[in-house]
């Protein structure tokens, strides 16, 4: 398995709520940025296509990747589509992973994306929560926050947390977000607040599911990424300085329901009794170490050798909780792990600079491909230029870690980006 | 078949003895699609379509068919595993230790009662449950099962809600039940008194007062 895979571009569209522009036309402008920034890329050298999109409900259209496809003139090209709910992206990036890893490919494009403004929001919560078991979950009223909240009041409780905390995940998130114009909350609210959101405004804002309030939920969207996946030779020679390797990839599972996760006998049989509860995120810690193994990083030292993350934040508790799944805390250090604000941009692991769902929204199809593609732009040193400052621009970065989340943590993936 | 037990029997004839007819046999349209509007903006060349699609779905519960008829008689099955003895609510229907390598499992009658594991206040919902804002989900365990079920909460104040009170099963009146999981919700058991208010409370009870008023707006 000597055989090294890159990310040798990539980009995306803004997100918003609502945003008018097609799924093709939000797909091919990603691709035009990238062979902006890699003038090397051509659609000519693709050779499989790999897309990710979530929900055929929010367009009424099944198969919408065969319209993509075609639109962009890859007839002829094979092409496969990921649905994986929210870790929809970050499973077509292990898909187009795992093709250039075992060498039938050497150019693989990941393009995602989400139209949730077709519906009203409620309606939206509704369609996501289709997810959950509807014969149980979504019958009686959960829709994903709720499952979400019901969870973390049990982390909080568990942990010595409080609103304050998860308020933290928010706050910098979306503030970080100040300077990244494609994010929804610079293009909508934001311009109330500009970079002083404040735990108060996050505190105030109205009740979603106790205790989370909307500003510690991301935002549905409607919005496109592209990500392109290939082997290191091809990176090396079209890409130079604007690559980087795939060093870990790890992909892990966890129950449907969170109900289910009191004892189940396969977790216990890996982590212990008692483990994950209905607090803690397996699949997580699961996919992190397997990563991890992968990279050859220590469990322990994660948190000093990981330089800059993207966190799947769709909630600002989820993030929290997040942080100890991938070994950064454990109990009895989260509190203060939160507190010193180590995954501020001045902390020892900034998390989320590009602003993470919380800052760019979650048009679910998307999301996974914009997080690998903001620690892209970190790792290649591209931050000055799709941010509108430096401010957000994590220097000398060598390590970088993806996450993407779906479920009620049902499927994680994380990713280890290096420098080559 | 190979007379394996653990597969499940697949009926070819079956006639619905039993039918509850009441609100959608015979008059609900199934309109499919219908284009029924547009917006159009002159500056921005943006089109904007209507379209409405709705669809009568049929949601066989087959071999869950037991839970559905036991919601319908007020009653609660579970299953079992013969093998290890893991109890399930919501029933699995084939054990989930590898060990057991897929034994099918057997219905249990549960008693109507449990312990709430964890739960939220929900303040906002999908399109079906607005109007029930604010509401407490709870999942809960029902008699010793190794697993928990989210239901809704009723009977208190939603900031009264606690980690570890004892709940019991209350049923829909006979003629609303649907054979569905929103037949019954959770009550607090007899004797249980919430206890006395504190911050955390106040807090709670504080983010809910909007929730009312929005609920109230709402037409
Ligand atoms: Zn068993």
């Amino acid at each position: 398995m000597t055989r090294r895979v890159c990310i040798a571009g990539g980009a995306v569209t803004p997100f918003d709520y609502p945003m008018h522009l097609e799924p093709e036309s939000m797909v091919a402008n990603c691709i035009v940025e990238t062979q902006q920034d890699i003038p090397d890329f051509h659609l000519r050298d693709l050779q499989f296509m790999v897309y990710s999109h979530f929900s055929v409900h929010f367009g009424k259209q099944l198969c919408p990747e065969w319209i993509v496809h075609d639109h962009l003139g890859l007839v002829g090209l094979p092409h496969i589509r990921i649905e994986n709910g929210g870790n929809t992206g970050g499973s077509a990036l292990y898909g187009a992973f795992l093709a250039v890893k075992s060498g039938l490919f050497d150019v693989v494009g990941v393009a995602g994306w989400e139209t949730m403004d077709n519906v009203t929001q409620s309606q939206g919560s509704e369609f996501i929560a289709l997810a959950s078991d509807t014969r149980y979950e979504a019958l009686a009223g959960g829709i994903y926050p709720i499952y979400y909240a019901a969870m973390a009041y049990k982390f909080m409780k568990e942990h010595g947390l409080t609103e304050e905390d998860f308020a933290l995940a928010a706050l910098k998130n979306r503030n970080n977000a100040a300077d990244n114009e494609k994010t929804q909350w610079y293009r909508g609210e934001y311009q109330q607040y500009k970079r002083d959101l404040t735990v108060d405004d996050i505190l105030k804002s109205r009740l979603i599911s106790y205790p989370l309030k909307r500003y510690d939920c991301c935002l549905m969207s409607r919005g496109a990424a592209f990500c392109l996946v290939t082997s290191e030779e091809w990176a090396k020679k079209n890409a130079d300085g604007k690559y980087v390797v795939i060093d870990g990839a790890g992909l892990s599972s966890c129950t449907i329901r969170a109900g289910d996760r009191l004892a189940f006998p396969a977790w216990t049989e890996m982590y212990g009794k008692g483990y994950p509860d209905m607090t803690e995120f397996a699949a997580c810690r699961r996919s992190g170490e397997v990563a991890y193994d992968m990279a050859g990083i220590e469990y322990k030292r994660a948190v000093k050798e990981v330089d800059v993350a993207e966190i799947h934040d769709a909630f600002s508790s989820s993030e929290t909780q997040i942080y100890k799944a991938l070994h950064w805390c454990d109990k009895d250090s989260i509190r203060q792990f939160v507190r010193e604000k180590r995954t501020f941009m001045e902390g020892e692991l900034p998390v989320n600079p590009g602003g993470g769902l919380m800052g760019y929204g979650h048009p679910v199809g998307a999301t996974g491909i914009m997080s690998a593609v903001e620690c892209y732009y970190q790792l290649t040193d591209m931050i000055p230029k799709k941010h509108r400052s430096s401010k957000t621009y994590v220097r000398d970065a060598d390590v970088g870690l993806v996450n993407s989340h779906a479920g009620t943590g049902t499927s994680i993936s994380n990713f280890i980006l290096r420098r080559p | 078949m190979t007379g394996d037990k653990r597969l499940h029997r697949i009926p070819d004839k079956v006639e619905y003895d039993q039918r509850h007819s009441d609100d959608f046999r015979g008059d609900v349209k199934e309109v499919g699609f219908h284009f029924c509007g547009y917006d159009y903006d002159t500056a921005e060349e943006q089109l904007k379509i209507y379209l409405h699609y709705d669809q009568l779905y049929y949601w066989k519960l087959a071999e869950l068919s037991k839970m559905g008829k036991g919601f319908l008689d007020g009653q609660l099955w579970g299953t079992k595993c013969p093998k290890c003895g893991d109890k399930f609510f919501p029933p699995r229907v084939n054990c989930w230790n590898l060990d057991c390598n897929l034994e099918k499992t057997e219905w249990v009658q549960l008693a109507q009662k449990g312990v709430v594991h964890t739960f939220t206040i929900a303040g906002w919902s999908g399109k079906s449950s607005l109007k029930r804002l604010p509401f407490v989900l709870a999942y809960v365990i029902v008699d010793g099962c190794k697993t928990a079920v989210a239901n809704e909460l009723r009977g208190l104040k939603p900031w009264d809600a606690e980690f570890g009170m004892p709940v019991k099963v209350v049923w829909a009146p006979k003629k609303e039940r649907r054979a569905a999981i929103t037949d019954f919700h959770f009550e607090p058991a007899d004797g249980w008194k919430p206890g006395p208010m504190n911050p955390e409370k106040e807090r709670m009870k504080e983010l809910c007062e909007p929730v009312y008023e929005w609920v109230k707006s709402m037409q």
